[in-house]
């Protein structure tokens, strides 16, 4: 198989690895380091800097942040992206018919949206998750559908902007049934905002984690995530840097990838784009 | 380490409310001069700003300086006179006489007579005022003004505690006549400082007032900033921005005490924590459950852990200043062959029990406590888990619902020893939130609400205490220091925490030109 | 004239839908307005009391149309936390909030524009990489740790800023505006990272379009093709964006106001959330509901004015 040329440039190619180098993590780290590694304290040892014990120093609790951070990744990467996952298979189809249908669909669609839409979605994401109760599965559900409405909006505008192309109009007046129009030419035109969106999203979702960890919702201690590594860090950033630098390059780093990887993927994918490189 | 030594055997010794400071300048002996306005960065929130309404701590901190109370306590808890010049109590304990202070004027001009103290004590006791402390009027049958400076408040039973609950200005404050209504958003009363305004959840402004029966104030006004995130706080002292902070970070203390530009106070105890059991959850119905959780706690390496060692471990929460301290009472130490033995004794095998510890955000420190606690209880072969509550939901489903298994809590201000013990272990007490209902305890809690003499009193207090550890009815952890970080100019700081170790005075408080 | 109409009509309908799921969620939230009345003072029958004088035994909808009443009557009930009335406090708030969700997006589209516009113009050279990269670290972060790193800078280093707090503009402008600017710049932080990125996004696809290369064939000179046919376009899709954000930039201030302990809307609702002050909560997030309602209505009003295709749909 070969790669697109798209991924064939310098930054393609650093997203792939970035990527792949991250999964690798989440899945791998898991199987290889034990789990109390993550919360083992060593109170002699508290906020550490980098030494040959522990090579990325040490939290609050004196807990080896290498091991914190590489446990984390399977918790954040999987929040992340169970939770981006449902939101486009929500927010899409929603999306598409709005934007496709246009009057009475769009109209009633695009009110509930708009009405998700004006709950900002921390603000959503928190209130569900008080609802349903601290864990896992509800974090994902609460940023999931927090994320929705956005998603929908975005691609309800491109599918709009997609729909009023002349090339679609010629298919519709070449008799091409609804479906197939979305499914044919629709679809494939909103796919690279749809990317775009999704890699942004993923790292929202990463930073909204984050969020209703700080605020004891998402996920709880003494369990690694890089949320939570980062808002345990607050209060010892000036004196120890490295509690928040340490799962703040993780978080970057994936956020970077996702990101190169998701523009090399939509200059793969839209075909007009191709002069772009 | 060393502070925590010296914190301990200075307590035993001297028995009194610790206060210590250090890089305050030989020039603290000078003349005090009057003026300025001070800048404080306040760790908390004032909520309801009226005395009888409020249950926070951080709001009695502040109206501290707004209001006094008839009688008060000196250093080491004994009952002295504020308001009221002397006080009597009839042999069968059921009458109280206070002789009230003349020349007392309230901030609106008011002066105080016998007829502000039936006004405020009744305002208290009607149940429609919704005041935290009403419960201290219980007995009470009548109040009478013979004459406009004597109060005589007749009971119908004998109460022990009466006069000491009046000690605090949650029950004792005394309001002007019909300022009932304004009192929740404009408090007036007759303390060294009025209040001016608060902008909520930002700032509160108080002006010295004039007329003070204990002679003005040094400070022209103080700005109480409420500043929440320690980070910030700390950040606004270190800046200048702030003259003085209280509840510095407790990784910080040794930072800023060793920087000349900044004095800290420190004083013991600021408030206590205990680690608390369902007694209604069923492996915990059984006391050697209790104990082998107990026996897997490492109280010193906790307090290191979760408060850096700011402050000192106790087995008994009565304030180490009072009477009714325990002092033959010892913490177990931590023994995790002991803690499985006895769980295996009560029917549970290693990995065969399982616990929830819920833990408030409110106090961060508790959260670390709970993840530390979560290893040692791991290491005896329990199985846990940390659900972490706003504090809403704290005491929604821990103090309300009293759905939990395992949680911590700690409690400030609750010097006297019935509030204490009464409240907190007795069946029928308001703060009993773990369902405990022992035998014993209920005896001796009740027993000495009618006992008069001090002694006996206290010696009731410190069978309970025994019931307490004896029974691990809960796991008394340590008493906590407070501290306050201030730039040097700031001088009077020796005075300005009140023996209750939450309340701040600033009537003696002044700002160095 | 008749499509503004009718997405007026809609906003009224929006509102009613926004108020009807305010008052859901808010019922179904754990906890209840007479056990934080009553706080740690709480036992069974004093609760149950309370709540039958408070009304909250009452059916739902009953419950709903005594509250949609009050609000459209003005009367918005009381804090219980705050213990004063909801409106003038919101009010308040939402001035202080105003400020610097103003300022944070006019930062933010400061620097997005131009940063975006210049990465699309220079496709996978080091402007790109350059823009992309600040872009990305900006939104890779969370806004608090900005935040945190601000006041360090700004406040404690070199004693620029304030590094906390609050001032009302009517009291002393220049001072409030101080106050305004690190909590702006920690939120705008964020913001413009996004902004960049679907600047370019925007503007690579309609820099590959037929128009422009039409353009560039009549030999039109590259900076005219950029900024006058280029950003033309681009206009309408970045605006929607910016406005969309505003929904952000209200949650955003949840955190970064009780950071600043700027003490605005965000902060108000992170108390009410905090303490379940329901009828608090229910005010507010109506309001800021409403308000980054009425900022997409504005959008898509403009996006009208830009895009007269839309018009005629």
């Amino acid at each position: 198989m070969k790669l697109p040329a798209s991924f064939r440039t310098s930054k393609g190619m650093l997203g792939i690895g970035l990527v792949l180098a991250i999964l690798l993590i989440a899945v791998i780290a898991p199987v290889l380091i034990p789990a109390d590694w993550a919360t083992k304290m060593d109170m002699r040892a508290r906020l550490s800097p980098p030494t040959w014990a522990h090579p990325l120093g040490t939290d609050q609790l004196g807990r080896d942040l290498m091991y914190r951070v590489l446990l984390g990744a399977r918790t954040s990467i999987a929040i992340a992206s169970a939770a981006v996952l449902m939101s486009i298979v929500i927010g899409l189809p929603l999306g598409l018919i709005s934007g496709y249908a246009g009057r009475t669909t769009d109209n009633v669609l695009m009110r509930l949206v708009d009405t998700l839409l004006a709950f900002p979605a921390l603000l959503l994401a928190l209130t569900i998750s008080a609802v349903l109760g601290p864990n896992l599965q509800n974090t994902i559900i609460a940023i999931g559908i927090a994320f929705t409405p956005f998603l929908a909006r975005i691609i309800r505008g491109e599918a709009l902007r997609v729909a009023q192309m002349p090339y679609v109009e010629a298919a519709r007046t070449a008799g091409n049934s609804d479906a197939r129009l979305i499914v044919r030419h629709i679809l494939p035109n909103i796919m690279p905002a749809v990317i775009v969106q999704s890699t942004i999203s993923l790292a929202f979702a990463i930073l909204a984690e984050a969020g209703l960890s700080f605020l004891g919702l998402g996920t709880q201690p003494p369990d690694a995530s890089w949320g939570l590594m980062i808002q345990a860090s607050r209060d010892y950033l000036d004196r120890a840097p490295w509690t928040a630098l340490v799962p703040g390059a993780a978080v970057a780093l994936t956020v970077l990838g996702l990101n190169m990887f998701g523009d090399a993927l939509r200059d793969a994918l839209d075909p007009r784009s191709k002069g772009a490189s | 380490m060393k502070r925590r030594d010296f914190l301990k055997s200075t307590s035993a010794l001297m028995g009194g409310t610790i206060l210590y400071a250090t890089g305050i300048p030989a020039m603290a002996q000078a003349e005090p001069v009057s003026g300025g306005t001070l800048i404080w960065g306040h760790s908390e929130t004032t909520q309801n700003l009226d005395m009888h309404q409020t249950g926070t701590a951080s709001t009695g901190r502040v109206l501290q300086n707004v209001h006094d109370s008839i009688v008060t306590v000196d250093k080491d808890l004994n009952v002295i006179p504020n308001l009221a010049e002397s006080f009597e109590i009839s042999a069968d304990g059921l009458v109280y006489t206070f002789k009230l202070r003349p020349g007392v004027v309230f901030h609106n001009g008011q002066k105080m007579t016998s007829a502000d103290v039936k006004f405020s004590f009744e305002r208290c006791k009607d149940p429609a005022t919704g005041a935290v402390n009403f419960e201290v009027f219980n007995s009470v049958a009548s109040i009478d003004t013979p004459d406009d400076l004597t109060v005589v408040i007749t009971l119908g039973q004998v109460n022990a505690p009466f006069l000491s609950r009046l000690a605090e200005n949650g029950a004792g404050v005394i309001m002007p006549t019909g300022t009932g209504d304004v009192q929740g958003t404009t408090p007036i009363g007759c303390g060294p400082f009025k209040f001016v305004r608060r902008e909520f959840g930002n700032e509160v402004e108080l002006a010295r007032f004039d007329d003070y029966w204990g002679g003005p104030a040094y400070l022209d006004k103080i700005i109480a900033r409420e500043i929440t995130e320690p980070t910030v706080r700390l950040t606004g002292l270190r800046t200048g921005e702030l003259h003085m902070i209280n509840d510095i970070p407790a990784d910080r203390i040794a930072e800023i005490e060793g920087d000349d530009k900044f004095q800290v106070v420190s004083w013991f105890p600021l408030n206590w924590d205990f680690v608390n059991f369902n007694h209604d959850f069923e492996p915990f119905k059984n006391p050697k459950v209790r104990e082998a959780f107990d026996y897997m706690i490492d109280k010193e390496a906790l307090l290191e852990g979760a408060l850096w060692g700011q402050g000192a471990v106790t087995a008994s929460p009565s304030y180490p200043t009072s009477a009714s301290y325990n002092h033959d009472l010892k913490q177990r130490p931590q023994d995790f062959e002991k803690a499985k033995a006895l769980l295996a004794e009560a029917g549970y095998g290693e990995g065969e029990l399982s616990v929830v510890f819920k833990a408030t955000t409110n106090y961060p420190y508790h959260i670390e406590a709970a993840q530390i606690m979560l290893e040692w209880f791991r290491m005896a072969g329990v199985d846990a888990t940390i659900e972490q509550l706003t504090w809403s939901d704290w005491l929604s489903q821990c103090w309300v619902d009293k759905d939990f298994q395992i949680t911590m809590m700690n409690f400030f201000t609750l010097w006297e020893p019935d509030f204490l013990y009464y409240s907190l272990w007795n069946t029928e007490g308001a703060f009993n939130y773990r369902k405990i209902s022992n035998a014993k305890v209920d005896e001796l809690t009740a027993k000495a609400r009618v006992t008069v003499d001090p002694q006996a009193r206290a010696d009731i207090y410190k069978q309970v205490q025994t019931v307490v550890h004896d029974e691990t009815l809960d796991v008394i952890l340590w008493f906590r220091n407070g501290t306050i970080g201030a730039q040097t100019g700031v001088m009077g700081l020796d005075t300005i925490v009140h023996p209750n170790g939450s309340n701040l005075n600033f009537h003696k408080v002044w700002l160095q030109s | 004239m008749s499509y503004i109409l009718n997405r007026i009509l809609s906003m009224l309908l929006t509102l009613f839908l926004i108020s009807a799921i305010t008052f859901a969620v808010t019922n179904i939230l754990p906890g209840d307005v007479a056990m934080m009345i009553m706080g740690t003072q709480s036992n069974p029958e004093a609760l149950a009391g309370l709540r039958e004088s408070l009304g909250l035994n009452d059916p739902l909808l009953v419950q709903y149309g005594r509250w949609i009443g009050g609000m459209l009557t003005g009367d918005w009930g009381t804090s219980l936390v705050f213990k004063e009335p909801i409106a003038p406090l919101l009010l308040q708030k939402m001035t202080a909030s105003g400020l610097i969700v103003l300022f944070s997006m006019s930062i933010a589209l400061i620097c997005a524009v131009p940063l975006g516009v210049w990465a699309a113009v220079h496709p996978n050279r080091w402007q790109d990489t350059a823009s992309s990269s600040a872009a990305l670290l900006g939104v890779s972060l969370p806004d608090f740790f900005w935040g945190i790193m601000m006041i360090l800078l700004f406040a404690r280093g070199l004693h620029w800023l304030p590094s906390s707090g609050f001032v009302d503009p009517g009291e002393d402008l220049l001072l409030a505006f101080r106050h305004a600017l690190l909590p702006s710049l920690a939120l705008g932080l964020g913001l413009m990272a996004h902004l960049t990125r679907m600047t370019r996004a925007t503007m690579t696809g309609i820099l590959n379009q037929e128009f422009i290369r039409v353009a560039r064939a009549k030999g039109l000179g590259e900076r005219t093709v950029v900024w006058r046919y280029g950003l033309a376009n681009a206009v309408g899709p970045v605006m929607t964006v910016a406005g969309l954000q505003v929904g952000y930039l209200f949650g955003s201030i949840i955190v970064i106001e009780s950071l600043f302990n700027y003490t605005g809307m965000g902060w108000l609702t992170y108390q009410a959330l905090l303490n379940r002050d329901i009828p608090l909560i229910q005010a507010s997030v109506f309001v800021i509901a409403a308000v980054v309602m009425l900022a997409n209505l504005i959008v898509d009003l403009l996006y009208v004015l830009v895009d007269p295709r839309i018009r005629l749909s």
